[in-house]
Parts: structure tokens; C-alpha cells; sequence
């Protein structure tokens, strides 16, 4: 008897040896770590660059991603790096915004580095921590960028004849989407508290932390506005269809969570997104008839930041800051322009695959080597 | 007490709130119910509203504070839209089955709730805070905190909101399932028992622990149908509601369950839920029209402070009573 317990406990004993022995040989197997800061764990673009990253870079790079849970403000973002740096991150990752000051300050004490995949700083932020040694850089739209996409949208609406709008304003007072909300207003032809002037606009949202349907002067009226996610989303946007707009104008998540709705009340929508697959089914079955999005793969040059930096390469533009690239937006309103981007950038083929993410990773690859290689895709 | 009175008794407040609510909305040129696609929200919200309420009152009438009545919901709505979409794939009837598992599932995690209150013996306002946190850890690993949005987003769960008749077939069925159940059987009876006087009623023989695990049981099956309402209107599942985020659901129920009580008095409690409904969904159809003015926070700080009002209306009424009673006399004199 007792020799059968002490074989038990010797076999348990080996398995238990056998799979920790096992998990560090998986944990070692990894040559760089990785942390991402996620605000938005559910929405179509979000999973479509988390698939990239995980589905594609991990297995051609000899590295291994980890993510957080939906973070909802700068003090989750804070201890998010915090928990990374203890889990043995070399570097971050951002497509959380709540406060990317408190992120890269966080990032510079702890001595890893940061690079931002989704937006940009503003001007004055970039100015003020371009210099950060752990700064690896950022490429994502720049604000006039964002801006400029609301202003298409806009447009093509205006050209369609439209005379009444409801517009989403996702999660304003975010940046990217109060620039996007302003350009909206300013493609339509209106004017937001009396201008259309981009710095006019967006200084007003910002201050009203929301776009104001009473400020919105021109020929095509804002019969509903919402924002935001919550439990009284549905309620506001069964308002919404209620008021039977001719179009719904979203700067960002309406794919993600008012497709089904806006299907079935027959209501034709634009948004700014990425091309999914649940976004193409929208647009060739749906009400979907404008999409500005990005691509799953574009934030593939963030990641060859980030391992040329940790690789010890740090690029660094003309004056040795940290670089910033401004991506475009590539716009939809068909199943075929769709499927044109959808299908160059999809599963095992994307638009940064490894042979041309190569060409920008390595100890000689130069700011000049990625800035042609961004601005060329 | 009269017939005239108890109809006026029962149709007051609701009529009151309609005709106060209409008349707000034709001052600024609109109406509450603005076209049938409103009346449709107007009917399904009022069963969410009245099916919440009655599953908080069941336990909380006698004494039993609920907190895990959102987490219920929740959890079971996703356990019925990840069965029925594995099942259907979102096909014909798949409304059908994911309500029919919602009720199921429901019903089974209200059961382990009524177990764990009726086994521990502690306080049930603390088992139901456990319960709550353990429902939605079990809700955020099945998620790993997402929406839950392919398994809803079909046409069969659009069809069933997509029209009143659905949600009146159920505000019907469950008015008059739970009339008879609490006021026309042996559960019923002890049940009522148990609430006027516990301890006479164990010492006269009723057995205390299976009925409240029936009404939890209960409690949770109509959890669930609120759960698979709420699924098939929002288009997704919420499936992140960490650290009791799935509590708010509770609160919403209320308001209208004081008014249920309320309007009780004078026909039955469960009608009274119905009318309750009804006021708290009028309520939510005129936020729709004003939504351009009135935002999420305006509403909520609205809600709450008229359960306040209720509350100290109810709680000061007799002291009206008099107070009026005294003038009218002194008025004759």
C-alpha cells in the first residue's frame, strides 16, 4: 500500500515537473513579448487587427502578443502596462486613448518601449514627447486625416440629395472621432455654431463634449443625434430610426453595433471602420453604402517599429524623433470596391505580409526605408 | 370597496401619466407614440419592464433582496443564443429556440441561486452579491468579455421585436401564468403565507425552503425571457459586465414596482406591474422624442428622482391624507 502511494505521488509529481518544465520551454519560446493597450475589444476593426497580429505576425515573427480586456480609462491603461512590464513585455503597443500622456510616461519610467497603432497624438502632445527615449513612434491617420474622412462622408451624402441626417458620434470626446464628427458636419455643407472652419469646429465639440443637433445650421438638417454605448443606446437609437432620417452618418462602431437594426428599419448608413467580413455582408446585403476604413494589416509597420527598436534600431525621423506616419482611410460604397481591399488584404495574404514587413525590419533599415514603404501603401 | 373605486384606483396613474406625457409632446408638435415602428418599442419595452419587475417582486415581497436577477439574464441569454445559433446557425426559428433555452437556462441558474441562499443560510442580500460576481466571471470566460453579436443578429430574432404581437403574447401569457401561480395554487398560497408571516406559517406546516426555491426557480425564468428580450432588441449581449455590472437591470424595475404595489391596493399587484409598465415605457417613448435634448444622464437623474418623489409620496401618505381630509372639513365649516 504504501509503496502504491508513493508511486502515485512520484507520477504526479513527474507530471506536475513534466508541464511546468513544458510551460518554460513554451514561455522561452517567444524572442520578443508584447503587451496591447485595447479599449474596444468587440468592434469589427479591433478584431480584425487583433487577428493580424496574432493570427499572422505571430506565426511568421518569433514573437508572442498579450492583450488586456476592454479598458475603459487612463488608470486601467496605467496599471495594464504596469501588469506587462511585471509579465516581462519588452514593449507596448497602444489602441487605447483614454490618456496616451500618462501611457508613454508610464512606458519611459519602466523602460519599455511604445509605439501607437490606432490615431495619433495631436500636434502639441506629439511635440511634447517626440523626444521620449522609449517613444518607438506612431502611424495611424493624422487628425486632418480623420478630419478629412468625415468631410467625404459628408459629401457623398450631399451629393446623394440628402435633406435630413442622424448622426453617431461614437465615443467623442475621443480625438479621432470628434475630428471625424467636424468633417461630417463640414462635408455636408453645414456649419457648427455658426463655422465650418476645421480648429472652429472641433474647439466647440470638444467643449460641449458632444455634437449639439442645435448647432448644426445648413440645408441638410441633423434631425438625431447619439453617442456613446450604454443601456440607453437602444432606446436612442429606436429614436433615431423613429425620426426616419434619410441616412445615418456614424465616425466610427455603427457596423458594430447598429447593423442589424439599421438593416431591418431600411436606413442607408455610413461609417468609418475596417474591412471585415461582417462589414462586406453589410454592405453587398445591408444598408451599408459607405465605408471608409482601414484595412486589417495596416498596422503591421507599428510592429516593425517596435521589433527594430527592441532589436536595438530605434528609428528616428531627420531631427532623431520619434516618427510619426500618417495613414489614409480607403473608402467602399459597393460590394466591389469592397471586395477590391477586402480581398488584397485577407487571412494569409495581407498588404504587410512578411516579405514586405521585411523590408523594414533589420538593423540598417532607415525613417526614409519605412516612410516610402507607409506612404506607399 | 367599489367597483367605480377600484377601476379608478387601478386606471389613475396610468391615464394621469398618459395624458401629462401626451400633452408635453403636442406642446413641442410630436406625440408619444409617433408611428407603428415607436408602438412596437413602446409594447416590447413594457414587457421587459413588467417581466423585471415581477421577478424582482417575487423575492423581494418577501423579504429576499435580489442582486443577481441582471446577471441571470445575461448569463442565460447567452447560454441560449450560443445553443440555438449552434443548433439553427441563425435560421428560421431561431428566435423560438433561443427564448425556449433562455427560459430553461434561467430557470436552472435560479435554482442553483434559491440553492445556495436556502444552504448557506446567511443573509440572502449576500448570497445574491456571490451569485452575482460567479455568473458574470462564468458570463465573461464564455465572452472573454465581447458583445455577443453573430448569435443574435438574424433575422428571426429582428422578426420577433421587429413586431407588438410578440411581446403582448408574452405579457399576457406571464400576467396570467403568474396570477395563477401565486393566487390560485398550493405554491401560491403558501407563498403568500410565507410573506404576511413566516414564522406562523412554518409553525402551521409550510415548508419554507421549497417554496423559496421555487420562487427563485421562477425568478429566473423570467430572467431569462427578459434576457432574450433584451438580446433580440439591443442586437448584442453585453458579454463584460464585471464587478456587478449586470446590477443595473435590477434598479430599473423600481419604480415600478412601487407603483405596481400602489396601484395594487386596488385591483391586483400583478395588474398594478402591467400599469407600471406601461407608465415606465410611455416614460421611455417621450425620452425617445426629446432624445435630441433630454441625454442618457438627463434620464436617468429623471427616473430617479420620481422614484424618489413616489417614495416619499408613499411613505408620507397618510399624513396627506389627513392633511387634505382636515381642510376639506375645515373648508365645509
Amino acid at each position: 500500500m504504501k509503496n502504491n502511494r508513493l508511486f502515485k505521488a512520484i507520477m504526479i509529481g513527474g507530471v506536475l515537473a513534466g508541464a511546468m518544465a513544458f510551460t518554460s520551454v513554451q514561455a522561452a519560446a517567444a524572442d520578443l513579448k508584447i503587451g496591447v493597450l485595447v479599449a474596444d475589444v468587440s468592434g469589427e476593426e479591433a478584431q480584425g487587427f487583433r487577428a493580424y497580429y496574432e493570427n499572422y505576425i505571430a506565426d511568421n515573427y518569433d514573437v508572442e502578443f498579450v492583450y488586456t480586456d476592454a479598458l475603459e480609462d487612463a488608470a486601467g491603461e496605467k496599471a495594464a502596462i504596469e501588469k506587462f512590464v511585471s509579465q516581462g513585455c519588452q514593449a507596448i503597443i497602444s489602441l487605447s486613448s483614454s490618456d496616451r500622456a500618462t501611457q508613454l510616461d508610464t512606458c519611459e519610467e519602466y523602460g519599455v518601449y511604445y509605439a501607437i497603432a490606432s490615431g495619433v497624438l495631436d500636434d502639441e502632445l506629439f511635440e511634447a514627447y517626440k523626444g521620449y527615449e522609449y517613444f518607438a513612434g506612431q502611424v495611424g491617420p493624422s487628425n486632418a486625416t480623420e478630419f478629412e474622412a468625415g468631410v467625404k462622408m459628408g459629401e457623398f451624402f450631399k451629393e446623394q440629395g440628402v435633406t435630413s441626417v442622424a448622426m453617431y458620434g461614437a465615443f467623442i470626446p475621443n480625438p479621432m472621432h470628434v475630428f471625424r464628427a467636424a468633417g461630417v458636419i463640414a462635408g455636408l455643407g453645414d456649419t457648427y455654431g455658426g463655422t465650418n472652419d476645421m480648429g472652429g469646429m472641433i474647439g466647440q465639440i470638444f467643449a460641449d463634449q458632444k455634437v449639439d443637433p442645435a448647432k448644426v445650421e445648413g440645408d441638410v438638417e441633423l434631425c438625431a443625434y447619439l453617442q456613446g454605448y450604454g443601456d440607453t443606446t437602444t432606446d436612442e437609437i429606436n429614436a433615431v430610426v423613429a425620426k426616419e432620417p434619410e441616412a445615418f452618418l456614424s465616425v466610427g462602431m455603427a457596423t458594430t453595433f447598429f447593423t442589424q437594426i439599421l438593416n431591418e428599419a431600411g436606413i442607408p448608413f455610413a461609417d468609418i471602420d475596417s474591412f471585415t467580413e461582417a462589414n462586406g455582408a453589410a454592405i453587398k446585403e445591408g444598408q451599408l453604402v459607405y465605408l471608409a476604413g482601414k484595412y486589417s494589416s495596416s498596422i503591421g509597420p507599428v510592429f516593425a517599429l517596435i521589433k527594430n527598436a527592441v532589436d536595438g534600431n530605434v528609428i528616428r525621423d531627420e531631427e532623431g524623433n520619434a516618427p510619426s506616419f500618417s495613414q489614409g482611410y480607403l473608402v467602399a460604397t459597393d460590394g466591389a470596391s469592397f471586395d477590391e481591399y477586402y480581398v488584397a488584404d485577407n487571412g494569409d495574404t495581407p498588404i504587410y505580409d512578411k516579405e514586405t514587413l521585411d523590408t523594414i525590419i533589420g538593423e540598417d533599415v532607415t525613417y526614409d526605408d519605412v516612410k516610402a514603404l507607409v506612404e506607399a501603401n | 370597496m367599489s367597483i367605480r373605486r377600484k377601476v379608478i384606483g387601478t386606471l389613475a396613474i396610468p391615464v394621469i401619466v398618459g395624458v401629462i406625457l401626451e400633452a408635453i409632446c403636442l406642446a413641442h408638435g410630436q406625440n408619444v407614440i409617433t408611428n407603428m415602428k415607436s408602438f412596437n418599442n413602446f409594447v416590447v419595452y413594457t414587457a421587459i419592464v413588467m417581466i423585471t419587475t415581477m421577478a424582482l417582486s417575487i423575492n423581494l415581497n418577501s423579504g429576499r433582496f435580489d442582486f443577481s436577477l441582471g446577471s441571470m439574464a445575461a448569463l442565460s441569454a447567452v447560454i441560449g443564443a450560443k445553443i440555438s445559433y449552434a443548433l439553427l446557425g441563425g435560421g428560421s426559428g431561431s428566435a423560438y429556440l433561443m427564448l425556449a433555452i433562455t427560459i430553461a437556462s434561467g430557470a436552472l441558474l435560479g435554482l442553483a441561486s434559491g440553492c445556495v441562499y436556502v444552504i448557506l443560510r446567511i443573509p440572502p442580500i449576500i448570497t445574491s452579491l456571490g451569485v452575482t460576481l460567479i455568473y458574470e466571471g462564468v458570463l465573461y470566460t464564455i465572452t472573454g468579455g465581447k458583445y455577443v453579436m453573430t448569435e443574435v443578429q438574424n433575422v428571426s430574432m429582428s422578426g420577433f421585436v421587429g413586431t407588438w404581437i410578440h411581446a403582448a403574447v408574452l405579457i399576457l401569457l406571464i400576467v396570467v401564468f403568474v396570477i395563477f401561480l401565486f393566487d390560485h395554487t398550493r405554491f401560491g398560497y403558501n407563498y403568500n403565507a410565507l410573506r404576511s408571516g413566516q414564522k406562523v406559517a412554518v409553525n402551521t406546516g409550510i415548508r419554507e425552503v421549497p417554496n423559496a426555491v421555487g420562487c427563485y426557480v421562477v425568478c429566473g425564468a423570467l430572467m431569462g425571457i427578459v434576457g432574450f428580450l433584451n438580446a433580440a432588441r439591443n442586437t448584442n449581449i453585453n458579454g463584460g459586465q464585471l464587478n456587478f455590472g449586470s446590477i443595473a437591470i435590477m434598479f430599473t424595475a423600481f419604480l415600478p414596482m412601487f407603483i405596481g404595489s400602489y396601484i395594487g391596493r386596488f385591483s391586483n399587484d400583478k395588474l398594478g406591474y402591467l400599469l407600471a409598465a406601461v407608465c415606465m415605457s410611455l416614460l421611455n417613448s417621450t425620452f425617445a422624442v426629446f432624445s435630441n435634448s433630454i441625454t442618457a444622464s438627463v434620464q436617468s437623474i429623471i427616473n430617479a428622482v420620481l422614484l424618489v418623489v413616489f417614495l416619499i409620496y408613499l411613505n408620507n401618505e397618510d399624513l396627506l391624507t389627513r392633511l387634505f381630509v382636515t381642510r376639506g372639513k375645515q373648508a365645509g365649516a
